[in-house]
């Protein structure tokens, strides 16, 4: 028993989704379907009134005519010889009703509303000189027939047929679907006035980029669009002042840090105790690369960007190798892009090496190979430990450490990846993380191949 | 008989200025320390040293005007060494443009400091330049080729960048600043080694045959850089200093 309103609630539930879906997503196609939805259905339903209206009207006046018409029709067949009486009967008829020379018939009792007001009219015109009975016609609520004997006890029926509409002109229907197309238009025009703001205002948020430079939003239009592209400017405008200051702070930190680090340097290279001396060399290293990745990142963020040039990525991705093999470090290079690209060679350089010394620091080597297919693909292969795969994201956040596999004493600042994804899109790249099926970690630069 | 080498350092900091010449007069070299461009002034008309590091950020002028004054002045051969920011790579640019010989990032290792110097000292005193052609220019044009002495890279005929190592950098100056003149490996060797202090074990052949394959040149028939069997190696073009870029 229980079973009935559990099965009406999944029937529910898959129908609300459903409708869920047919609901167009974008403001614009809603926004649409609304007005016109509703527009549309006021129109139907004046011309709906409007015609029975104007069929009420006329019925009316008709069902008054009736009166005397069936009054003199009835005296007239009386009258008339009963031979020639089936002759007259077409004459007789007019729109609604007609004569007919049969016999009474049973029926239901007259209950539509128009029928009664005809049999009120009939009953008006033949109550005085005739018994007539009345009923309505199985099947048709609304056709009403009558029954009467003439004087000389012919039986006499009126058949009143049930009414029909007036006939619409041919040309209504036009005009309808005309006034609809107006409509619709009209809605169209009043949706994407009100839309396209919005759809602007996505696209300017949209191309603000990872450096956060401001992009302006044209101040004009209607009044409400004004205000809410000024709005979106002024915050903009915040948000780069903060960003601003938050790196020129970060710069300046890591700048003034190099003084005291070299002296620092210095102090410990003149001391005596030997055992002390390497360890503080190294915690001076890490210092001192801390401040040159805050100075890279403030760079990176906020530097003036660097012009393309065309560059033969081959030579820029060898020599670069070849520094690393020249300074003794374990770095391989495989494949062949093969054309001269356009691009900014500082920020690539940059980016390749940023990749070279994170898989140097976790792996001891790199592997970097360069494929060149509709885009340009240079890869940063090492065998190290990889990044658990919730966090190959998250390591491209300013200071975020994977935890344990890349502590601390590997002595990363944190920068580094931050940089690099700053400086990738730059050039219009995507650089991403992926852990290798075989064990390691793989850095993916995607650039797109322009030739030159 | 080796003299004692002089050095004039340059640097408005106080406690780098002490360290500086504690270091260096322990490891048996003679140092003057000043902190601006006047009292670098009064110290040189008093002797003259044999190299000058110079800050770049120092109080009235700065170490990039002081460069300039010592290039255009009597004191113009004598090496200098600027400092630098390690971030501020414009000033390493513009410092090597006005004649500076060598450069060092701050924060830098003393001992590292020690080997950039007396590797200035012995290319200076082994193997005078030219006339100092290539000095000061901006783009130096040999053959179909450019080299833009600010960006380190060299420029094809088409104008396509051609990424350069520090090492083949290195090599390529000294046979710009040496054209049409042999050089024998270990003069290679020695003017190429110590620009910077990482470790360069390669032979000069491979690096000269790696120059060659960046300059697409072949290397049974080379058209820049020729070898003299038992002698050395010669660049056989002309080289002209094109100015700016």
């Amino acid at each position: 028993m229980n079973t009935t309103p559990a099965a009406g609630v999944s029937h529910m539930n898959a129908i609300l989704p459903l409708l869920r879906r047919l609901v167009p997503a974008s403001l614009f196609a809603r926004l649409t379907l609304i007005l016109l939805a509703g527009l549309a259905a006021a129109q139907l339903l004046t011309t709906t009134l409007t015609i029975d209206e104007r069929n009420d009207v006329t019925m009316g006046s008709m069902i008054d005519s009736v009166e005397t018409d069936v009054r003199t029709a009835v005296a007239l067949l009386d009258r008339l010889p009963p031979g020639d009486r089936a002759a007259w009967l077409p004459r007789l008829a007019r729109g609604g009703y007609r004569f007919l020379l049969t016999p009474a018939e049973a029926g239901p009792p007259v209950s539509a509303p128009h029928s009664r007001r005809l049999l009120d009219s009939v009953t008006r015109a033949l109550a005085r000189d005739h018994a007539f009975t009345a009923h309505a016609v199985p099947g048709n609520r609304e056709r009403l027939q009558v029954h009467l004997r003439l004087s000389d006890g012919t039986p006499l029926t009126v058949d009143f047929l049930p009414r029909r509409g007036l006939p619409l002109s041919p040309w209504l229907p036009w005009v309808l679907a005309g006034q609809l197309a107006l409509v619709a238009l009209a809605c169209w025009l009043a949706v994407r006035q009100a839309t396209r703001p919005l759809r602007l205002l996505a696209e300017t948020a949209d191309a603000l980029g990872p450096d956060l430079r401001p992009v302006r939003m044209p101040e004009q239009g209607p009044s409400e669009v004004v205000r809410a592209a000024r709005a979106f400017n002024a915050m903009q405008g915040r948000i780069a002042a903060y960003v601003d200051e938050r790196l020129r702070m970060l710069a300046a930190i890591s700048h003034d840090l190099q003084t005291p680090i070299t002296r620092m340097r210095l102090r410990v290279e003149l001391m005596e105790d030997d055992s002390q001396q390497q360890r503080l060399t190294e915690d001076l290293q890490q210092l001192e690369d801390l401040a040159r990745q805050g100075i890279g990142y403030a760079r990176a963020m906020h530097g003036k960007p660097e012009p393309a040039r065309a560059v033969d990525v081959d030579d820029l991705l060898d020599s670069l190798v070849l520094d690393y093999r020249d300074g003794g470090a374990d770095v391989m290079l495989t494949g062949r892009c093969d054309a001269p690209v356009m691009t900014r060679p500082g920020a690539m350089r940059r980016v390749v090496t940023n990749l070279v010394d994170n898989a140097l620091k976790y792996a001891g080597a790199a592997q970097v190979v360069v494929e060149r297919g509709s885009a340009i693909t240079i890869r940063v292969l090492d065998q190290g430990p990889g990044i658990p795969a919730g966090a190959l994201e998250a390591v491209f956040e300013p200071f975020y450490r994977v935890e344990d596999s890349r502590n601390r004493d590997t002595g990363g600042s944190g920068l580094g990846l931050a940089i690099a994804r700053q400086l990738a899109a730059t050039l219009d790249g995507m650089l991403t993380l992926h852990n290798r099926p075989d064990g390691g970690l793989e850095a993916r630069l995607v650039l797109p191949f322009s030739r030159t | 008989m080796p003299e004692i080498d002089h050095v004039l350092l340059v640097d408005d900091d106080h406690a780098i200025r002490e360290l500086v010449t504690a270091y260096l007069e322990k490891q048996g070299l003679r140092c003057t320390a000043v902190a601006d461009g006047r009292a670098m002034r009064a110290a040189l008309a008093l002797a003259t040293p044999d190299v000058i590091i110079l800050d770049i950020m120092l109080p009235g002028d700065d170490g990039l005007a002081l460069c300039r004054e010592l290039r255009s002045g009597r004191h113009r051969a004598i090496p200098i060494v600027m400092l630098t920011a390690r971030d501020d790579e414009t000033d390493r640019i513009v410092g090597l443009e006005l004649g500076a010989d060598d450069y060092m990032a701050k924060p830098f290792a003393a001992r590292e400091l020690l080997a950039r110097l007396k590797a200035v000292l012995r290319r200076t005193r082994m193997l005078p330049p030219n006339m100092q052609v290539t000095e000061a220019a901006q783009v130096i044009g040999f053959g179909t080729w450019r080299l833009d002495v600010v960006g380190r890279h060299l420029l094809d005929a088409e104008g396509v960048e051609v990424a350069l190592s520090s090492a083949e950098y290195r090599l390529l100056r000294v046979f710009l600043d040496h054209p049409q003149r042999v050089l024998s490996r270990e003069q290679l060797l020695t003017l190429t080694h110590g620009m910077d202090a990482e470790a360069f074990d390669r032979s000069i052949d491979i690096l000269v045959s790696r120059l060659r394959q960046r300059l697409r040149d072949d290397p049974r028939e080379p058209r820049y850089i020729k070898t003299l069997r038992s002698e050395g190696y010669v660049l056989s073009c002309a080289v002209t200093p094109l100015g700016s870029a």
